[in-house]
Parts: C-alpha cells; sequence; structure tokens
C-alpha cells in the first residue's frame, strides 16, 4: 500500500443516510439562488389576495413577507443543522435561523427543533387565520378553504414592525418553502406561530404534502390562539 | 454498436444560456461527487453551503466554458477547490480533527483487507499531519487526485496548469510526503497507484 492508496483510505466519507438529505438541501439552495431574480416580494396581509386564494387551492396559502429579501443567502459558518425527509432547520452564527419546508408534516418536531434553535415557536396542527381578516387595508369575509378553519383575533399579532424584523417568507411554486426567522428580533414572551394542517392535499407538482391556512406570524404572547369569529 | 443518447455536459452547459434550466442536470450528474470532495475536506457543516455555492459560480460562469471538455468534472473541481480556499479556519481544524480521529484507531471494520487497515491506521496520523503542513497548492493538488480521484490532465485542468506538471509536482509532493512520514513504506508493493 502506497501513502496514496492509505491517503485515498483515510478520506472522511458521508454517510450514505446523510448524501441525500445534503444533496437534496444544496439543491435546493442551488436552484433558489440560480432563480434569485425571480422572487417576488408581496406584503404579509396585505395584499395578493387572488394570488392567495388561487395557491389556497393548489395546496397552500403562500404569502411573502414584507422583509423578505429577494435572493438572500446564508452563506457558510451555521452552527447547527437539522434535516428530516420533510423540513431543513439551520441556525446560522449569527443567530438567524433558516427553515427549508419541503413537505408540510411533523408539526412537533419542527416546534421542537426551533425551540431548541432559540426560536419560542409554536407550530400547532390545524388552520389558523387571524380576524378580523384585513388585506389591502380591506376586511374579508371569511375564507373558503375546504377545511375546518380556526379563526382568532387579530389583536393577539404583534405590530407589522416586528413582523417583518423577525420573519422572511418566499415561496415558489415548485420549490420549498423558505423562512429565515431572527429570534434576536422577537420581543420579550412574543412566540412565533405557524398553523400546519398535516398530510393533505399533495401538490402533484412539488411533492408537497399539507397546507398552512397562513404564514408565519409573530404572537404578542406565547400561547396558542383561542378560536373565535366566524365558522371557528 | 453503443449508441450514447446522454448528452455530454459541454452540451447542456451550452444549452443551459437559453435554458438556464438545464444546468440543473449538471448538478444532478456532479452533484454527489462534489458534496463527498467537500465534506471530506470540511466536514459536514459547510458541505451543503459549499457544494451549493459550487454549483452557483459555476452556473453564473457557464459562457466561459471550455466546450472541448464534455466532461465538466475537472471545471466544477476547480471551482470547488476555490469555493474551499475561502474555508482554509475550517479545513484546518478539520486536519487536526481527522489527525486525532485516525490517533484514536481505526474505526470497526470487517473487511478481509487486514494488512491494508492495520497499515492505514498506522500511516493515518502522520499522514494527516503531513497532509496539514503541505502548501496549500500541494494538499490542494494531492486531493484532486487522491479523494477526487482525477487523472492528471482532470487535476491538470481542474488547476489551470499541463498535465506535465502537474505529473511533475506530484512525484516531488509524494517524495516529500515519504520522506517525512520516515522513509518507504514497507508495505508500498509498487509506487504506481495512479
Amino acid at each position: 500500500m502506497s501513502e496514496l492508496k492509505a491517503l485515498r483510505d483515510m478520506r472522511p466519507a458521508v454517510p450514505q443516510a446523510e448524501l441525500e438529505a445534503m444533496r437534496m438541501t444544496a439543491r435546493e439552495r442551488f436552484v433558489a439562488g440560480t432563480r434569485a431574480r425571480r422572487w417576488r416580494r408581496l406584503p404579509l396581509l396585505a395584499g395578493g389576495l387572488t394570488a392567495a386564494v388561487a395557491v389556497i387551492g393548489a395546496a397552500a396559502l403562500v404569502l411573502t413577507g414584507p422583509g423578505a429579501v429577494p435572493g438572500q443567502h446564508d452563506r457558510g459558518g451555521h452552527t447547527r443543522t437539522v434535516v428530516t425527509a420533510a423540513w431543513t432547520v439551520r441556525e446560522d452564527a449569527g443567530g438567524a435561523v433558516t427553515i427549508y419546508l419541503r413537505q408540510y408534516t411533523d408539526p412537533a418536531g419542527l416546534q421542537q427543533t426551533l425551540r431548541a434553535d432559540g426560536v419560542d415557536a409554536i407550530v400547532h396542527p390545524g388552520l389558523y387565520v387571524p380576524w378580523p381578516l384585513i388585506v389591502g387595508g380591506m376586511p374579508l369575509p371569511p375564507l373558503q378553504l375546504g377545511y375546518p378553519v380556526c379563526y382568532y383575533a387579530a389583536t393577539g399579532l404583534a405590530p407589522q414592525a416586528v413582523q417583518r424584523a423577525v420573519v422572511t417568507f418566499m415561496h415558489r411554486q415548485g420549490l420549498p418553502a423558505r423562512l429565515i426567522i431572527h429570534p434576536d428580533a422577537m420581543p420579550h414572551g412574543s412566540a412565533l406561530f405557524m398553523d400546519f394542517l398535516a398530510g393533505r392535499p399533495r401538490d402533484p407538482k412539488n411533492g408537497n404534502t399539507g397546507v398552512w391556512a397562513w404564514p408565519p406570524v409573530v404572537l404578542t404572547n406565547d400561547r396558542l390562539p383561542a378560536c373565535g369569529g366566524p365558522q371557528s | 454498436m453503443t449508441i450514447d443518447t446522454q448528452p455530454s455536459d459541454a452540451d447542456l452547459i451550452a444549452g443551459s444560456l437559453a435554458e438556464p434550466g438545464l444546468f440543473t442536470a449538471v448538478f444532478d450528474r456532479h452533484s454527489a461527487g462534489i458534496l463527498r470532495y467537500v465534506y471530506a475536506r470540511l466536514g459536514p457543516e459547510l458541505a451543503e453551503d459549499v457544494t451549493a455555492e459550487t454549483f452557483l459560480a459555476a452556473f453564473r460562469c457557464r459562457g466561459r466554458y471550455d466546450g472541448a471538455w464534455p466532461d465538466a468534472r475537472p471545471w466544477l473541481y476547480g471551482i470547488a477547490v476555490r469555493q474551499i480556499r475561502r474555508h482554509r479556519r475550517v479545513e484546518a481544524r478539520r486536519l487536526r480533527l481527522l489527525r486525532s480521529a485516525l490517533a484514536d484507531g481505526p474505526a470497526e471494520d470487517h473487511s478481509d483487507r487486514v494488512v491494508e487497515r492495520v497499515t492505514a491506521a498506522r500511516l493515518g496520523p502522520r499522514l494527516a499531519a503531513v497532509l496539514a503542513e503541505l502548501p496549500r497548492q500541494d494538499r490542494e493538488l494531492l486531493l484532486l487526485f487522491a479523494w477526487a480521484e482525477l487523472s492528471y490532465a482532470e487535476a491538470a485542468a481542474a488547476l489551470g496548469t499541463t498535465a506535465s506538471a502537474v505529473k511533475a509536482r506530484l512525484h516531488r509532493i509524494r517524495v516529500r510526503m515519504r520522506r517525512e512520514l520516515g522513509g518507504s513504506n514497507p508495505m508500498d508493493e509498487e509506487n504506481g497507484d495512479e
């Protein structure tokens, strides 16, 4: 055996189980990077209703937060990554937490992982919509989602400035939803809230399962919102 | 007679100038190899990032790809090497860890290549130490050859030099390695692994 052979043998190998997950994440980042210019910015809780309703019909309601930075990439230096078949959560050295959602499943696991990364998160099964629902400054009638919906008091939402500082939410058809959370910007006692109806329906275009009723929001407290309002 | 109906990397890259989505096929072909290489050099923390950045950098400069190379591997590894350079401290730490891990003993291995395994275990920590002390350019070349398993010509293309220069440099590196490992390796049946 020569030193070259020994060198080949000592090459650290990627565990096979991890290789595909890592490759998939790298692929998402690559594809998102090539399309960076195409990211659109839509204001949270304002505008984009037509597009939003259309997306509900397809698989999930997806909006882009007002703080979204199109094409923004965290570059290396992350301190912790948790990869499952459904999602990837990365905590960056700077404290920001990035979530890639491939499938809307395992809300309990996601909540636990986010909390371990310092995000006081509530990831709860079910469809939750703040009420009154005001989009583009206009109050709207209850959504016809075809699923039971919990309407909760919009007064429990943190101010828009806080939402913008904490949550960046990007999604494009065919790509996993991507969120960047800044836990440091969350007021004391607040919580990031994500509703999460797992398992249905399936979007044949991107393989996602499950739906969200509303993009993640920051609540003024860390309790699960109580249902009230219409059709609850 | 075999008819190869698969487009070459060069075809895909040329096509991606008009249809950018085609470049994803290049990613799918080569990302596992690049990821393994980056993982080996930088570890799991940066493997995904650097792999993605490598292909993004390749995508951005695909207009300058030399179509005379049907296989894009050398080009991609060359870009990966440049991306890895940005994480020198991480690599140095990685090599220190590798040295410690190898010094702790070989991992469980049920292969019947006992002699090779014992030899690798004996050489491992010293090799890791030598690797850490090599000049950057020499380490890059050696690992392209040993870990990415590129040929002389491919390594030369990756590093923007000639195959004869690569061969000469590699010979010099191996002489140095043998010297620093304490002379010739008694298990070395022959010197021509390549």
